[in-house]
């Protein structure tokens, strides 16, 4: 199927882009493909299919092109160039890139579930040999990336996609970026909030590796316990108590820079410091940015 | 050196799928050099990287995202026909790409589509006289050639960052050498080098016609590196042709006829 552009008079002399007829639903006939929930998408929905010439099962991910304004999602656009890069056996396969009207449709390999589902099947205990071999693809997938300029940068259990002979693959790079190009602003609303490192928590924009070095570390903890996740905040403050509570509160001694951060509110973290020495003075304490914002009325008030 | 090392290997690593050598771009360009010389194809080309250049500016993107339009725009075209698509909606459409591949957020089409009105009818009545011809839906269909014609390689990387290693390398203060090389690097743009050449040779050429201008010796600088210097001479000399044209060339005067000779699509939108 190849559609007729008005104003576009391409010669195609290559092989073009195959499309979705190519591919047969595997999950239910009908018109369309049912939906495969074995990879949750943060653009598109992933569907299960047979390629009908080598009988190869792929997951399908089609992406709608509705949006006249933005054209083909820029997480769309990320992931395709991005994954042509990247052939690793920790890391997810991108096979082919479909084109019809309004749909994009990327071929994956497919893989029988996600780390999350995973942990859904175990009863609360998990082999540790498990553990250790997960973890070490995990790694692996990760550092093939970091040596080719890629941060993931949304790393989780329900995208890491595991297969029926124990491979671990990193999929979903929606969020990635290569980071050989300087890029001052990153989007700061990146990564799931329960594997989000506390420099990005508090609004650090200029990061590197080490964002998914962070959740790499919260992916192993709830690896040895069987999927009980290690800092499951509920909100940007509650993530930063739990993590702060496990692993101490860090301040400008032990983090040079820290308060530099633009989100950074040690209040009342400076205060709970067990080395009194290093507690904070009421009148420092008073003049903390996070008071900048206080009502002059009650700064002013006259209390004597 | 060593992280500069260590980046080159890198920036190789990228490059290699679309690094194509002069033959190729010969061979390639053959349908369209049977009605325009080589001279006047390269006008061409000058003139549409103005026009991205510019369409760039106005959208208050950073020179990266420029610059990869750029690439992109020459990438196309050194695989396809003017008569493919015209460049004129071909341009804004790698805008648009790039935009959104270097992160920067996308501009909506429907303000990518005002400005291009804008610029034409502002900047560019020299060579157009009638209103910027496309809408919405024409870069919507153009984006999906454009990227199914680049094979879905949208990383680019530019000679601007190697710039920064190689005058860090240097030391000292070279403010007025940075400013220069980064301008020459973007008259680069408007050769084939970014084709033909990865972007650290690029960046070195350019830094040694930076060097020339300002007669400033850095040969035995120079003479360190571990690059290729056939290929930084040849970059230079792309370069210096370059100078050499806008001498005596005067866009506003020719490019009328120059875009009225060149090959276009059979099928023209409705104006």
């Amino acid at each position: 199927m190849s559609i007729r552009k008005p104003v576009c008079d391409v010669s195609r002399n290559k092989p073009s882009w195959h499309c979705e007829e190519s591919y047969q639903s595997l999950s239910g006939g009908g018109n369309g493909f049912k939906k495969d929930t074995q990879q949750p998408g943060t653009y598109g929905t992933v569907f299960k299919a047979k390629n009908r010439e080598t009988h190869e099962i792929v997951a399908l991910k089609r992406v709608r092109l509705d949006d006249d304004d933005e054209g083909v999602p820029s997480s769309a656009l990320r992931e395709i160039c991005l994954l042509k890069e990247l052939k690793h056996k920790n890391i997810v396969r991108l096979y082919d890139v479909l084109h019809s009207d309004k749909k994009l449709t990327l071929v994956f390999e497919h893989c029988d579930q996600d780390l999350k589902k995973y942990f859904d099947s175990l009863n609360g205990e998990i082999d540790p040999d498990i553990v250790k071999s997960f973890m070490y693809q995990l790694l692996r997938g990760l550092a093939f990336c970091h040596s080719h300029n890629v941060l993931h940068r949304d790393l989780k259990p329900q995208n890491l996609l595991i297969n029926k002979n124990g491979e671990l693959k990193l999929a979903d790079f929606g969020l990635a970026r290569a980071f050989g190009i300087p890029v001052k602003c990153y989007s700061a609303e990146v990564v799931t909030l329960w594997y989000r490192p506390p420099d990005v928590l508090f609004g650090a924009k200029l990061y590197t590796t080490s964002i998914d070095m962070w959740s790499a570390g919260c992916i192993f903890a709830e690896l040895a316990n069987a999927g009980r996740p290690l800092f499951p905040g509920s909100d940007v403050d509650d993530q930063l108590k739990r993590i702060f509570k496990l692993l101490g509160t860090p301040s400008e001694e032990t983090w040079s820079g820290i308060s530099q951060l633009p989100d950074y509110k040690p209040f009342p973290y400076r205060l709970l410091v067990c080395n009194p020495a290093l507690r904070m003075a009421a009148e420092e304490a008073m003049t903390h940015p996070y008071f900048s914002d206080l009502s002059s009325a009650i700064k002013n008030d006259r209390c004597q | 050196m060593g992280l500069y090392l260590k980046d080159i290997c890198n920036i190789l690593h990228y490059s290699q799928q679309w690094l194509l050598d002069r033959q190729d771009l010969i061979r390639e360009r053959q349908q369209d050099l049977q009605i325009l010389t080589e001279e006047e194809y390269q006008k061409i080309f000058i003139f549409f990287s103005n026009l991205i250049q510019i369409l760039g500016e106005q959208l208050k993107l950073r020179q990266q995202v420029i610059a990869t339009a750029t690439v992109f725009f020459k990438r196309f075209y050194a695989r396809n026909s003017l008569k493919c698509i015209d460049p004129l909606l071909l341009a804004p459409t790698c805008v648009f790409l790039a935009s959104k591949v270097e992160e920067f957020g996308v501009i909506s089409n429907s303000r990518l589509i005002t400005t291009c009105q804008t610029v034409v009818k502002n900047k560019f009545n020299y060579a157009y006289t009638q209103e910027f011809p496309y809408r919405t839906n024409h870069i919507l269909e153009c984006e999906f050639y454009l990227l199914e014609n680049l094979d879905c390689c949208l990383i680019v990387y530019q000679p601007y960052r190697p710039l920064m290693q190689l005058i860090h390398d240097i030391g000292g203060q070279e403010d007025q050498l940075l400013a220069l090389t980064w301008r020459v690097i973007n008259d680069s743009l408007r050769t084939d080098v970014s084709l033909l050449y990865p972007p650290y040779q690029i960046a070195i050429g350019c830094l040694q016609i930076a060097c020339v201008i300002l007669q400033k010796d850095l040969k035995t600088w120079f003479a360190e590196l571990t690059v290729d210097f056939d290929k930084i001479q040849e970059i230079a000399r792309y370069v210096l042709n370059l100078f050499d044209l806008w001498k005596t060339y005067d866009e506003k005067k020719d490019i009328q006829a120059l875009l009225a000779k060149m090959p276009k699509p059979k099928t023209q939108p409705s104006r």
